[in-house]
């Protein structure tokens, strides 16, 4: 029991310092990736002048048997209208986890864009998941569930996404995310009431 | 006693000069290989880095020097542990607030600082043993030498994965830009070819 008040006496200066450190920058950390959020979305919907976060977080199946729990931001425009909504979708790439950030229309019909929050896909293959040719191709693309195809054109519009080659294991990812996603908070959006019946 | 000061002139100067080539911790020592490989895809990450390094390790060695008398030998490891951690932790916060585009692109290899043996290694082998300020010039050197090895490997990585360092052009435009020098294996030939020169190089200039 030597010394042992030290390390206590230690633990607790340091555990203080920490505490500080961490309630000074905290507001500026949470700004951060609020902004960085905001500036992806804002991209994907440019006429987005807010983004109001719904009041209950969305439960979805992403894996079979593994809920997970989703927060879905309504996009307002200058007039307060609702011209869409964004979600953050992840899931497993190939050597880490992908994080896209959505952006849907306002009836949940159609793709505004996607991006890649974050990735640790390999460079110059695998990461070209955040080349314009690639998340182009969801742009207007439907919400309905997406195909992946290894021979096609990338620039047209419909539910077949061109993959980076045939086995490349984060385009196919990005793909099975979204489905999984997007068809999960389409359901429950139209269960709350919040899209179709015509309203917007 | 004007022998003295120069004496404990010299010693300054040996801690502050040992880290930067002698005992470089990354070509000479090979100790916290984990940095050199994982964040040195360009300048900017590794110059972040090495800065990290640089501040964990005074903060660090500071701390254990002024508590040097009280440590027990049986407290010791864990001592060291505590400090480190805290350091390396306010370090992170630092950058999460400030650079949160470097934070983001070092990812967990900022916390992983806790674990750079470089670091305990210098609380253990200099900052328990020496006095204050030989234990900040010896962290400043070390630090210095260790962030010099992230640059370089960097620099050479970043000009031949993209043909340009710090994000200006500087291969020409027939240059076609190697991939793999951004993958774990660029690490890997890079810091071998390199280690490979910087022992040829000493022991030639030790036969001459």
């Amino acid at each position: 029991m030597q010394q042992s008040w030290l390390l206590i006496v230690a633990s607790f200066f340091f555990g203080l310092l920490i505490a500080v450190t961490s309630a000074g920058l905290s507001p500026r950390i949470v700004q951060n990736e609020i902004n960085k959020r905001n500036r992806l979305v804002g991209m994907l919907l440019p006429e987005a002048r807010n983004f109001i976060a719904l009041d209950t977080k969305i439960e979805i199946e992403a894996q079979p048997g593994k809920k997970e729990k989703v927060e879905v931001y309504k996009a307002v425009s200058e007039a307060n209208e609702c011209i869409g909504w964004s979600f953050n979708a992840a899931g497993a790439g190939f050597t880490g986890q992908i994080v896209l950030v959505v952006a849907v229309d306002a009836a949940f019909e159609k793709i505004a864009g996607i991006d890649v929050l974050s990735s640790s896909e390999t460079p110059g293959f695998g990461d070209q998941i955040k080349y314009d040719y690639y998340r182009s191709q969801f742009k207007g693309a439907s919400t309905d569930q997406l195909k992946l195809v290894s021979i096609g054109e990338p620039k047209k519009i419909d539910s077949e996404i061109v993959g980076i080659t045939g086995a490349t294991v984060s385009s196919t990812a990005v793909v099975d995310i979204l489905n999984a996603f997007m068809s999960g908070i389409k359901a429950q959006l139209k269960e709350k009431g919040l899209i179709g019946n015509g309203k917007k | 006693m004007a022998k003295n000061d120069s004496g404990r002139i010299g010693v300054y100067k040996r801690a502050l000069l040992a880290g930067l080539w002698r005992e470089n911790p990354t070509f000479r020592l090979l100790i916290g290989m984990c940095p050199p490989l994982a964040v040195t895809t360009a300048v900017k990450p590794a110059l972040t880095m090495g800065l990290s390094v640089i501040f964990v390790l005074v903060c660090s060695n500071v701390v254990v020097s002024l508590m040097r008398n009280l440590l027990k030998p049986h407290l010791r490891i864990i001592m060291f542990t505590l400090t480190i951690s805290t350091f390396v932790t306010i370090c992170d916060l630092y950058l999460k607030a400030f650079f949160p585009d470097m934070s983001e692109i070092l990812g967990a290899y900022v916390p992983l600082i806790i674990v750079n043996c470089l670091i305990i290694f210098r609380a253990e082998a200099c900052a328990s043993k020496a006095g204050l300020i030989v234990s900040v010039l010896d962290a400043i050197g070390m630090g210095a030498g260790f962030t010099l090895a992230l640059c370089i490997i960097a620099g050479i990585r970043e000009v031949l994965s993209s043909g340009c360092i710090f994000g200006f052009r500087v291969m020409p435009g027939w240059f076609v830009p190697w991939a793999s020098m951004s993958m774990p294996v660029g690490a890997f030939v890079t810091l071998g070819l390199f280690l490979g020169l910087v022992n040829t190089f000493t022991r030639k200039m030790k036969k001459d």
